[in-house]
C-alpha cells in the first residue's frame, strides 16, 4: 500500500494535513497527518468521507453535454469537442459584441488550493466578467480594516494561554474542530470559556458560560461591557492613551447609554453582560475568538467594530493568550501566485466585476454588452440568496458550462459539464486563513475517468481559444503539475518554512516561522498609526465615526420569526451531505424551533410545518428545541438532493460593510425573515 | 472474566460525527450500516436547558442478547469480553437486528447479512486503539478495562440511552453538565 499526502482545499478553518493509502491505484482510506501540527493527525466527519466522495455512484467522470438544456438528457462528449463548444461560443460573443465581457466567471470557494486559481487566471485574461464579493466574511473584515488598519490575528494555537477565551457568534465545534483542542487545553488550565451566541450550539454545550442575546444586538452587548468596564475602572488607560485613537470620545458615548436601553436591545439583565465584562477585564490575558454568523447582519460590520473596542479598551492586544481572532489571509502574500498569473497578458487586466451576492437580479442587470454566457467553477448557485429569481437569469444565457464532481442544482441550467479531479487525483498547494501550517498536497491515483483538473482545464481552454483566435491569452503549457507547485513557492516562503527546497517540503507540513502574535509591535497601520475606534475612514464610508450601536433590520409585521441557516456538522455550504455516509440516518433537512412557539402554533415533534415569507414557502418537518430562541428558527444550511430547499426563503439584502475589503458588501444571510403555519 | 468496554465522557462529545464517518472509512461500510451512531440530546436541569451528545456503537454487553438469539451461532464472546461476530455464517436472519436494544447489528442488503462493531479487535490485539478512539479530536471517546476500579463519577446509563437490565451493556458514562448561562428573557 502507498502513502501519500494530501491537504483538504475546502472552505474551512483547519485546512488539514491528511495521509491517502492507495492499493493497486485505487484510494483505500484516509486518515489525519500527525506531522501537522495542527490538526493533529485527526479529521472531520467530512474529511473521512473523501473516500466515498471520490468512487460515489453519481460524480460525473466524462465530459457531456445537455441537449436540450433542461431535458436532463446528458450525453458524454469528447474534451476536445468540449472545448471546441466552449471556445467557440467565446470566439462568437467576442465578434457580436466587441469583447469577452458578454462571457462571466463565477468561482467561489470550493476549492481554495492555490493551482485552482489557474481559471481565474484564464478568465482574468480575457478581460471577462468575474465574480467579485463573497458570501463569507466581508462585513466583519471592514471593521477590522476601520478599527485595526489590517486583518491580521495571533496564531490560533497561542489560544492555550487565554484565561478568558469568548466565542462570539461561531460554532467551531462543528466548523472549526480541531481549534476545540486548544481551547480545552486552556480549559483545562483554567480558563473560562465563554460562548455568546443566539443559538445554544454544540460548542455553547461545551461553555463555562453561555449567553444568548437577540441576534443582531451584539454591537449594544459590547457597549454594555464596555460601559461597565469604564464604571469599574479596569480598563487599561495606558494602552488608550498610548495606542487608541478616540479613546476619549468613544468612553464619553459609552458612559450617556442606560442599562435599560441595553436590557431592552439585548434581550439580557444587566448581571450577564457584567459577568463576562468583569471576566474579560480582569483575568488577563484574554481573546475573542469572531464567528461568522453574527456579521451576517445589516448592522454587522457595525457590531464588530464594538466588540473590537472591548479588546482596545482592556489593552487585550499584541500579547499572548490575548487578540481578537477571525480568518486572515496575511500570509498567502507570501505565495508567488504564479498559476494566476500565468495566463495574464499584463498584470492589472480591465475585467468587469458583478456581485456574487445577489448574483441573479445583479447579472441581468448588466448591458453593453449583457452576460451571454456563464463558466461555473466548483459552484452551486442554489446554495446562495433569493433562489428564485436564477431561473431568468441563467435562461438568457445561450451558453452555462460547469467544471465541478457531481451534477447538483444549477446543472439543470447547463449546456456543458466538465468533469474535475479531487485533491487526490491532482498536486496542489492550500494555504490556510486560519493556521500557520503548508503543506504540499500530492497526486496519490490517476484521475478517475477522464477527469481534468482546473489547472488543465484552463490550459486546454487558453490553448484552444489562441489557436482559433491567436493570442487571446498566455498559453502556458509546460510543465507538471508538481512544478506549477513549485513555482508557487517564493524564496520568502521557503525561508519562513525553514526548507531550502520544494522537495523537503514535500517530506511533512510546514510551519511558517512568522511572529505568533498580531500586533506585538502595537503599530496600526491606520491614518493615525494608532488603533481607531474613531475612524475618519469608517466615516467617509458612510458609518458614524465610533462603534456606536446601529439597528439593524427587524422583522415585518406579517413575517415574525428570525430564520438562521448556520452549517451543519456534516456539510460546507453545497458541499457534502449530497454523499451518504454523511446524510444517512441524520435526518435533515429539519426546522428547529423553540417549545413555547411549538406550543403556541399546537405542532410535534416531526409535524410538518409550512415556512413562508415574500419569496416563496418551503414544507418542512419540525424539531422542538429550546436551543433556539422563541422569536427564532434554524434550518441547517446544505445540499440535500430531493429534499426541500430553504434558499428561496432567503433575500440578498445587503450587510452594511464588506466593499473596503472584498469590492462589495456582505450578505445579511441572517435578518431573513419568515412566517410559520401548521400544513 | 476480563470486560473491556467504552467510556464516552459526554462532558467533551461536540456531536461532531468524526468517529462514526472514521469508522466508515477504515472499514469501508455500505450506505445502510453505521456501527457508530451520534445523536443529540436536549435536556434539562433546575428549569435550565442544553444539549449533549451521545455516540454510541455496540456495547459488547455482559450478557449479550445477539448472542442468545442467533440460531446460527455467529456471536462469540471473547475472552476479554469483546463480542465479535462472524458474517460468514450469518443467513441474515435479523433475530439480532431485532433483538438488540442499541441497534448496534446492522443489515446490509448487498451482502444479505448482519455486521456490527467489533471494537476493532485486530487493532486491539496490536496495541491500537479502536478507529473511533483515534479519530476523536477532543478526547470524548476511551476504551476501557471495565474489571478496574472506576471513577465513582462515571454513570452506567444516561436518558436517552436504551435500557440497560436485560443485556447489562459494557459502557459508562461522564455526565454532561450545563454551563452558566443567561438567556434572551421570553417575548
Amino acid at each position: 500500500m502507498e502513502v501519500y499526502r494530501n491537504v483538504c482545499p475546502r472552505n474551512c478553518f483547519c485546512t488539514c494535513s491528511m495521509l491517502s493509502y492507495a492499493e493497486n491505484g485505487k484510494l483505500i482510506r484516509v486518515t489525519g497527518d500527525s506531522e501537522h501540527g495542527f490538526t493533529r493527525g485527526k479529521l472531520c466527519s467530512k474529511g473521512y468521507a473523501y473516500t466515498q466522495r471520490v468512487y460515489d455512484a453519481k460524480r460525473i467522470l466524462h465530459p457531456m453535454r445537455q441537449y436540450p438544456r433542461g431535458s436532463g438528457r446528458w450525453h458524454r462528449i469528447a474534451w476536445d469537442e468540449a472545448m471546441d463548444i466552449v471556445t467557440r461560443k467565446m470566439l462568437e460573443l467576442k465578434g457580436r459584441y466587441g469583447s469577452f465581457r458578454p462571457i462571466c466567471f463565477n468561482k467561489q470557494t470550493g476549492n481554495i488550493g492555490i493551482l485552482h486559481y489557474a481559471l481565474d487566471g484564464f478568465f482574468a485574461a480575457l478581460e471577462s466578467t468575474v465574480v467579485n464579493g463573497t458570501s463569507c466574511w466581508s462585513a466583519g473584515l471592514d471593521a477590522f480594516l476601520y478599527t485595526f488598519g489590517d486583518m491580521r490575528k495571533s496564531d490560533p494555537e497561542d489560544m492555550v494561554n487565554s484565561k478568558i477565551i469568548i466565542i462570539w457568534g461561531g460554532n467551531p465545534a462543528w466548523t472549526a474542530l480541531h481549534q476545540m483542542y486548544y481551547i480545552n487545553q486552556a480549559q483545562e488550565n483554567g480558563a473560562k470559556v465563554i460562548v455568546i451566541d443566539p443559538v445554544f450550539t454544540a460548542t455553547a454545550a461545551q461553555a463555562d458560560i453561555f449567553i444568548q442575546p437577540k441576534a443582531a444586538s451584539d454591537g449594544a452587548l459590547a457597549l454594555g461591557m464596555a460601559k461597565y468596564i469604564i464604571e469599574q475602572n479596569i480598563h487599561d488607560q495606558d494602552f488608550l492613551q498610548q495606542f487608541v485613537e478616540g479613546g476619549k470620545e468613544f468612553i464619553q458615548y459609552v458612559a450617556n447609554l442606560s442599562d435599560q436601553w441595553i436590557e431592552k436591545e439585548t434581550g439580557l439583565p444587566r448581571e450577564a453582560w457584567q459577568e463576562v465584562a468583569h471576566l474579560y477585564a480582569t483575568q488577563r490575558p484574554g481573546c475573542i475568538w469572531l464567528g461568522l454568523g453574527l456579521q451576517r447582519h445589516a448592522n454587522g460590520g457595525q457590531n464588530f467594530r464594538g466588540i473590537l473596542a472591548l479588546a482596545a479598551l482592556t489593552g487585550n492586544i499584541g500579547v499572548s493568550g490575548a487578540g481578537v481572532y477571525y480568518p486572515s489571509q496575511e500570509h498567502w502574500r507570501l505565495l508567488n501566485w504564479h498559476t494566476r498569473d500565468a495566463f495574464l497578458k499584463k498584470a492589472e487586466p480591465a475585467i468587469r466585476t458583478v456581485s456574487l451576492n445577489n448574483f441573479a437580479e445583479e447579472v441581468s442587470k448588466l448591458s453593453e454588452p449583457p452576460v451571454k454566457m456563464l463558466f461555473l467553477a466548483g459552484r452551486d448557485l442554489w446554495q446562495d440568496a433569493n433562489t428564485g429569481a436564477l431561473a431568468a437569469a441563467l435562461e438568457q444565457m445561450e451558453l452555462v458550462v460547469q467544471a465541478d464532481h457531481f451534477l447538483n442544482r444549477s446543472s439543470h441550467f447547463a449546456d456543458i459539464f466538465l468533469p474535475s479531479t479531487t485533491q487526490f487525483e491532482e498536486w496542489d498547494l492550500v494555504p490556510s486563513y486560519w493556521h500557520h501550517w503548508i503543506a504540499v498536497n500530492q497526486q496519490a491515483i490517476e484521475p478517475r475517468g477522464e477527469c481534468r483538473s482546473d489547472l488543465q482545464i484552463a490550459q486546454n481552454l487558453a490553448h484552444k481559444i489562441n489557436e482559433l483566435a491567436p493570442g487571446c491569452v498566455c498559453d502556458p503549457q509546460v510543465g507538471s503539475e508538481e512544478e506549477w507547485v513549485a513555482q508557487e513557492l517564493s524564496p520568502e516562503l521557503l525561508e519562513s518554512l525553514n526548507v531550502t527546497s520544494f522537495s523537503e517540503l514535500l517530506e511533512k507540513p510546514r510551519k511558517l516561522r512568522v511572529s505568533p502574535l498580531a500586533w506585538a509591535d502595537l503599530n496600526f497601520p491606520t491614518p493615525s498609526g494608532k488603533l481607531e475606534l474613531k475612524s475618519g475612514l469608517a466615516l467617509a464610508d458612510g458609518f458614524p465615526l465610533l462603534p456606536e450601536f446601529s439597528r439593524g433590520f427587524y422583522p415585518p409585521v406579517h413575517y415574525p420569526y428570525r430564520l438562521l441557516t448556520p452549517h451543519l456538522n456534516s456539510g460546507s455550504n453545497s458541499q457534502f451531505t449530497n454523499l451518504h455516509w454523511l446524510s444517512w440516518g441524520i435526518d435533515e433537512p429539519k426546522l428547529r424551533i423553540n417549545p413555547r412557539l411549538a406550543q403556541k402554533l399546537k405542532i410535534q415533534d416531526n409535524d410538518r410545518i409550512r415556512v413562508y415569507n415574500h419569496l416563496g414557502e418551503v414544507v418542512l418537518p419540525v424539531r422542538i428545541t429550546a436551543t433556539v430562541p422563541e422569536d427564532t428558527v434554524l434550518t441547517y444550511t446544505g445540499w440535500f438532493p430531493g429534499k426541500t430547499q430553504i434558499n428561496r426563503l432567503i433575500d440578498g439584502k445587503s450587510c452594511d460593510m464588506g466593499i473596503r475589503g472584498t469590492g462589495q458588501p456582505g450578505i445579511a444571510l441572517y435578518d431573513t425573515y419568515v412566517n410559520l403555519s401548521a400544513v | 472474566m476480563r470486560q473491556i468496554g467504552f467510556l464516552i465522557d459526554v462532558t467533551r462529545c461536540m456531536g461532531c460525527r468524526s468517529c462514526e464517518v472514521a469508522c466508515k472509512n477504515f472499514r469501508n461500510l455500505p450506505e445502510t450500516q453505521r456501527y457508530r451512531r451520534v445523536k443529540c440530546m436536549d435536556w434539562e436541569k433546575d428549569g435550565e436547558t442544553g444539549i449533549y451528545y451521545l455516540s454510541l456503537s455496540c456495547n459488547h454487553c455482559e450478557n449479550p442478547v445477539c448472542f442468545l438469539v442467533c440460531p446460527n451461532h455467529t456471536y462469540r464472546k471473547r475472552r476479554d469480553g469483546i463480542v465479535v461476530h462472524d458474517p460468514g455464517l450469518c443467513d441474515g436472519c435479523c433475530r439480532c437486528v431485532k433483538a438488540c436494544p442499541y441497534e448496534a447489528p446492522q443489515y446490509d442488503e448487498a451482502t444479505g447479512k448482519v455486521d456490527k462493531c467489533d471494537l476493532c479487535v485486530e487493532r486491539l490485539d496490536q496495541g491500537k486503539r479502536p478507529f473511533c478512539e483515534e479519530s476523536c479530536v477532543n478526547g470524548a471517546l476511551h476504551t476501557i478495562c471495565l474489571n478496574r476500579e472506576l471513577d465513582p463519577g462515571l454513570h452506567k446509563t444516561i436518558p436517552g440511552f436504551p435500557d440497560i437490565r436485560l443485556t447489562r451493556p459494557s459502557v459508562r458514562f461522564l455526565p454532561p453538565r450545563l454551563p452558566l448561562q443567561w438567556r434572551q428573557k421570553s417575548l
